[in-house]
């Protein structure tokens, strides 16, 4: 029962054109803005794979992710012209295009990794449909974690940092 | 309380005399811990940014940002208004407003996914034209989203509802279904009339590929939410006359998830093969692609 409320079936309110490559990309941004503290990045690289790399124009997938790593949400009206707004806040931005992600088997994958003045992240997401995202690494290490859309991260992300630390001490251990 | 099949829907439904949104309301509040009023406005936001969407498609003319689609939903205004649409004042209404929401996810407009958001014009449609021709208040059509999303809910968890996954049949189709369904339920129909109406929509949209030119959802997913709103009334016409779907609902879902297992990876949103494959669809993709590569 992947489905669990009727939010998942009717929502999430969103900018279109598509759950899994603007909503979820949305998300994936979101994510690591979060991790920086809620705060912009001064410098991003964004690694898109194999559907997402085919068709990030169309569906406006690189304004999705610059827009979630700028703090803004799925509904964000301004989400539209996140590149514009990225280079006028001093957010500089390269996108790569790849085939195959190597480290998790999915049509749509993005990495992001950003960096400002006081920390650097790398998240590893991945966009399932209906505008579910999956964290599959958080800087280089394994993590499971299912963004909603309509989930809070505000909240949530400082209780996720010491099972993060937790699980990164078992992959040394290993 | 779970419901993981129609008929258990109709155990639930028929057990206490609820109607199917009565149900996902009960459902959402045990799951949620929320209270009847949060869930009901919560639901009742997502209304509201559907109404949005209908209005600014009715007057927005302007084409999508990849130029194959847009200004269709103004052309279906003007001709209702000069009283010339053959399928009657709910239909094409439903049809109008359908389109609208599809073109105004095109656009990068804000829409709700209903339950993806290159099948959200269908619902919408359908809800804004009961409010135009037969006066329901959006208190009502609140009520509506309940029933459609608990008919969504059991066809998301024992099939699927994206395109990627099971082709169009599982976007427009289970949409189309949901609307069908809550068609019966906003006319006083019973749960199990509403039930038939799910199963007679889908049968009829089973096996439509995914095969969107250029990636994009624009074409041919735009019309397919407008033909969907003509049917869903087809099937709750025929439900609400009393015809039932000689497979019952459970199986027709099953069906189509058996039939999107077997439906090649071509046409499952790949945009390799069906319409995606035509030669105006490749030089669509050759122009678009061009144009991205000079950026």
């Amino acid at each position: 029962m992947e489905f669990q409320s009727c939010f998942d079936i009717i929502g999430p309110i969103m900018i279109g054109p598509s759950s899994s490559h603007t909503a979820g990309a949305v998300s994936i941004g979101k994510f690591a803005y979060h991790l920086l503290g809620e705060t912009l990045p001064n410098q991003a690289t964004i690694t898109l794979y194999d559907s997402f790399s085919q068709t990030y124009q169309g569906h406006g997938t690189d304004k999705a992710l610059i827009g979630g790593l700028l703090g803004m949400g799925t509904d964000d009206t301004r989400i539209k012209q996140a590149l514009n707004l990225a280079e006028r806040y001093g957010v500089e931005y390269t996108f790569q295009l790849k085939e195959s992600c190597p480290y998790f088997d999915h049509p749509n994958v993005a990495v992001i990794s950003a960096k400002n003045s006081r920390q650097k992240v790398k998240v590893g997401g991945a966009s399932l449909g209906g505008g579910l995202a999956k964290i599959f690494s958080i800087n280089d290490y394994e993590v499971d974690i299912r963004v909603s859309t309509d989930d809070d991260l505000g909240g949530n992300l400082s209780s996720l940092i010491p099972r993060l630390s937790l699980k990164s001490r078992m992959e040394v251990l290993k | 309380m779970k419901v993981s099949s129609m008929a258990d829907l109709l155990i639930t439904c028929e057990k206490d005399g609820h109607s199917i949104a009565d149900c996902m309301i009960a459902m959402e509040l045990e799951n949620s811990g929320l209270g009847r009023e949060q869930v009901f406005n919560k639901m009742k936001e997502r209304l509201l940014k559907m109404k949005a969407a209908v209005a600014s498609g009715k007057t927005d003319g302007s084409d999508a940002p990849s130029g194959i689609s847009g200004g269709d939903a103004v052309k279906m205004g003007d001709y209702i208004q000069q009283g010339k649409a053959l399928t009657g004042n709910l239909i094409s209404t439903a049809m109008r407003y359908a389109m609208s929401t599809s073109e105004c996810n095109a656009r990068m407009g804000v829409i709700v996914a209903t339950p993806t958001a290159g099948s959200a014009g269908v619902l919408p449609g359908v809800l804004f034209s009961f409010h135009d021709n037969e006066g329901y208040n959006l208190d009502q059509l609140t009520k509506g989203l309940f029933t459609a999303s608990l008919l969504g809910y059991i066809i998301a968890n024992n099939s699927f509802i994206s395109g990627a996954a099971g082709g169009c049949q599982a976007e427009v189709g289970s949409a189309t279904a949901m609307a069908a369904g809550t068609i019966v339920e906003l006319k006083g129909g019973s749960p199990r009339q509403a039930v038939h109406a799910t199963a007679i929509a889908m049968k009829s949209l089973l096996g439509l590929v995914c095969d969107p030119v250029a990636g994009l959802v624009e074409v041919p997913c735009i019309k397919r939410n407008v033909i969907g709103t003509a049917i869903a009334f087809s099937a709750a016409d025929m439900a609400l006359a009393g015809i039932e779907s000689r497979i019952p609902c459970d199986e027709v879902i099953e069906a189509m998830y058996k039939i999107g297992k077997e439906m090649p990876r071509t046409l499952r949103e790949t945009s390799l093969g069906g319409l995606a494959a035509t030669p105006t669809a490749q030089k669509v993709k050759e122009r678009l692609y061009k144009r991205g590569s000079e950026q």
